[in-house]
């Protein structure tokens, strides 16, 4: 089957950088997440920390694996952008030095400065903790690094999408939508399915970013300068505006890389049509929006948000699961897919989002809130999206990558056993986390509540498994990578069409 | 049977559902494949009706769930009721130790230092309220016990390597 996929475009630069995105990224995730299992072992009573350094591992696990998560997707993304657009290398590389710049930054702030703000680091608390002042210094000028790259890597984004397809009307395929004819007869030029993640992400990106280096900045000054005062209310929808939608954006980022890899392991094409373009739209202005649902909670926060919180976080499933999801549901609908692992993995992603995605809209009723927020229930929907969606986005994304150069083939028993530890392993540790979230158990407890401990013991197993299957797919895609085709290695061009 | 116990069998249901669809639009690639446009075509159709009801849905349940928000109104707030003020702090709640049953209680909760959150624990456990506590501001919480029995105040916003140590048990029926 002659499959022509961006998938299988060799630009050196472009493969470079996701290759240092990705590479350092997917790095930070398998450190983060051994980190992970040794917070959950801890609170299982099987190696337990003291509260100093379990928070302090709590802030370095979770900032990092946002960020780590984030790299990924921008990798990922600005790969198949430089296929479209025009993207300058330089730019990436500023914008990844100055997000490994910063990660090291929180890593020294945790592990020696045992800053334990968390990554929320919610007003005034990183100045009220009992770690010494210049962690807290050194851990927002880290945030604020991060920030910084961010912001360079959306704008670069957002300005050569605009660039290349002739303004913001026509990079959101507005006269393809509602002026078919005149543009057809015009001869205009729609943007293909990933420029529409490419321009969300960097328009909802900047807006993020730039709320971010406002609050880290007035952090920043009130640390130099403590009578400098913050409204803790103004803080907190800062950081939730921001930090929602940094984490919120990864996901979109990776919808891109289904938009390319899942035609490509199907055979089938995937274009963009009016219905994809009005869901990116009505993504990219609720996306602004849903972090309303993190301030339920705080009674003083003006009703109107509480009200467009709730409305704004339901309609949000409406693209996802009438575009993207549906599309992609299409896609495999008797297509003939090769399950190799890399369709698996991205495959298990779907349903990752689909199922943290109801976990999610669970949460954000109002009158549910009450009795889930801030409990154990919220980690169990994000991690059911960041593990369960977007990390296995990036591994089938990698998977699929080498499968389409390599001349070896994974074999059932591989697949099967790889599977069954990834998502056996997966299921028993999310399970963990909600079921003890139904028992109204508190997140960020170092020491929980009954039936807290138990259940940790449960989600700890799990996620041993869980981290098997990681590490024996981690071997198969070595095993696969080092067997790229005699074609490919001579000549760096892959084989258009070697797959069927 | 608790409301959040409830909402996680209601989390179950649905994410089986949505497991099941997925699996079975895998196990259809074992079947002959059918042209792309075919699937299009009888996939719009599928879709249109997912998109409709799932946006009369989402309509519903936000219709049906204004009148269950916990934010306190206006008319609400002039009605009887015993003011009680709650000062959270690191790591404690300054508030009274007993309450009376059946009777309607306006929790005044603020902080002192940093943000906090006040989570009520019925005797059997369950979160049955919570509101934030935030220095500067103050939130209202209306509370009707019906239960008797010991309950526990637990902070449930992140406050320092204290927070899991800061609750507070009261009594709500006769001293």
């Amino acid at each position: 089957m002659m499959v022509d996929s961006e998938l299988l475009k060799t630009d050196a630069v472009g493969c470079r950088v996701m290759r240092w995105y990705m590479g350092t990224g997917l790095s930070l995730v398998g450190f983060m997440m051994l980190v992970g299992l040794l917070l959950r072992a801890s609170q299982a009573h099987w190696m337990p920390l003291s509260a100093d350094t379990f928070y302090a591992l709590l802030t370095l696990h979770g900032a990092m694996v946002i960020v780590a998560l984030n790299m990924c997707g921008m990798g990922g993304l600005w790969f198949l952008m430089r296929q479209q657009i025009s993207l300058r290398p330089s730019v990436a590389v500023v914008a990844y030095v100055l997000t490994v710049m910063g990660a090291a930054g929180v890593v020294i702030a945790t592990l020696i400065g045992q800053f334990a703000a968390l990554y929320t680091f919610l007003a005034p608390l990183p100045f009220h903790g009992n770690w010494p002042h210049w962690s807290t210094g050194v851990f927002l000028i880290s945030m604020a690094l991060i920030t910084m790259g961010w912001i360079g890597w959306c704008m670069q984004m957002l300005g050569g999408v605009l660039r290349a397809y002739g303004g913001l009307r026509p990079a959101m395929g507005w006269d393809f939508v509602w002026h078919r004819q005149s543009f057809d007869a015009a001869g205009g030029r729609v943007p293909p399915p990933q420029a529409f993640p490419a321009l969300m992400v960097g328009f909802d990106g900047l807006l993020a970013g730039t709320s971010g280096m406002l609050l880290g900045i007035a952090l920043l000054v009130h640390w130099v300068d403590p009578r400098v005062l913050i409204s803790p209310l103004w803080a907190k929808n800062l950081t939730y505006f921001f930090a929602h939608t940094y984490a919120n954006l990864i996901i979109y980022m990776l919808a891109a890389l289904i938009y390319v890899g899942l035609p490509y392991a199907t055979g089938r094409k995937y274009h963009t049509s009016a219905v994809l373009a009005i869901g990116w739209w009505c993504s990219m202005a609720l996306t602004l929006t849903n972090y309303f649902h993190h301030l339920y909670m705080d009674f003083v926060q003006p009703g109107a948000f509480q009200y467009l919180g709730e409305l704004s976080s339901y309609l949000s499933a409406l693209p996802v699961t009438a575009v993207t999801i549906f599309s992609a549901l299409m896609l495999v609908w008797r297509s003939g897919m090769k399950w190799t692992l890399g369709a698996v993995f991205m495959y298990a992603g779907l349903m990752g989002w689909v199922v943290g995605g109801i976990g999610a809209e669970i949460d954000a009723s109002v009158p549910f809130n009450v009795h889930l927020h801030n409990t154990l229930w919220v980690p169990a929907h994000f991690h059911t999206y960041l593990v369960g969606g977007c990390l296995l986005f990036v591994v089938g994304w990698l998977f699929l990558y080498v499968e389409a150069r390599s001349d070896r083939r994974t074999g059932a028993a591989m697949r099967w056993l790889v599977g069954l530890l990834t998502f056996g392993g997966m299921s028993v540790f999310l399970a963990g986390f909600y079921w003890a979230g139904a028992y109204g158990v508190p997140r960020r407890y170092a020491v929980e509540p009954p039936p807290g401990p138990h259940l940790a013991k449960i989600a700890s197993i799990g996620a041993v498994v869980m981290l098997l299957g990681f590490f024996v797919a981690l071997f198969e895609w070595l095993r696969l990578r080092f067997g790229y085709t005699a074609r490919y290695r001579a000549t760096m061009i892959p084989e258009v069409g070697a797959h069927d | 049977m608790s409301v959040a116990v409830k909402l996680l069998i209601l989390f179950l249901i649905l994410a089986a559902v949505a497991i099941g669809i997925f699996l079975v639009v895998a196990v259809s690639t074992r079947r002959p494949p059918q042209d792309q446009h075919e699937v299009a075509r009888r996939g719009y159709t599928i879709r249109g009706w997912w998109f409709t009801s799932l946006l009369a849905f989402f309509v519903a349940m936000f219709a049906t769930s204004i009148p269950f928000f916990p934010y306190l109104a206006g008319a609400t707030a002039l009605q009887p009721a015993l003011k009680v003020p709650v000062i959270a702090m690191q790591y404690a709640f300054i508030m009274p130790t007993h309450f009376p049953v059946n009777k309607a209680i306006i929790f005044e909760v603020t902080s002192r230092d940093v943000n906090h959150g006040f989570g009520i624990y019925n005797p059997q456990g369950h979160l049955v309220a919570q509101v934030q506590a935030m220095p500067d501001y103050t939130n209202y919480l209306r509370v009707i016990f019906h239960q008797p029995g010991i309950y526990t105040a637990r902070c449930l916003e992140y406050c320092g390597p204290g927070h899991a140590l800061m609750e507070k048990t009261f009594v709500v029926g006769a001293k």
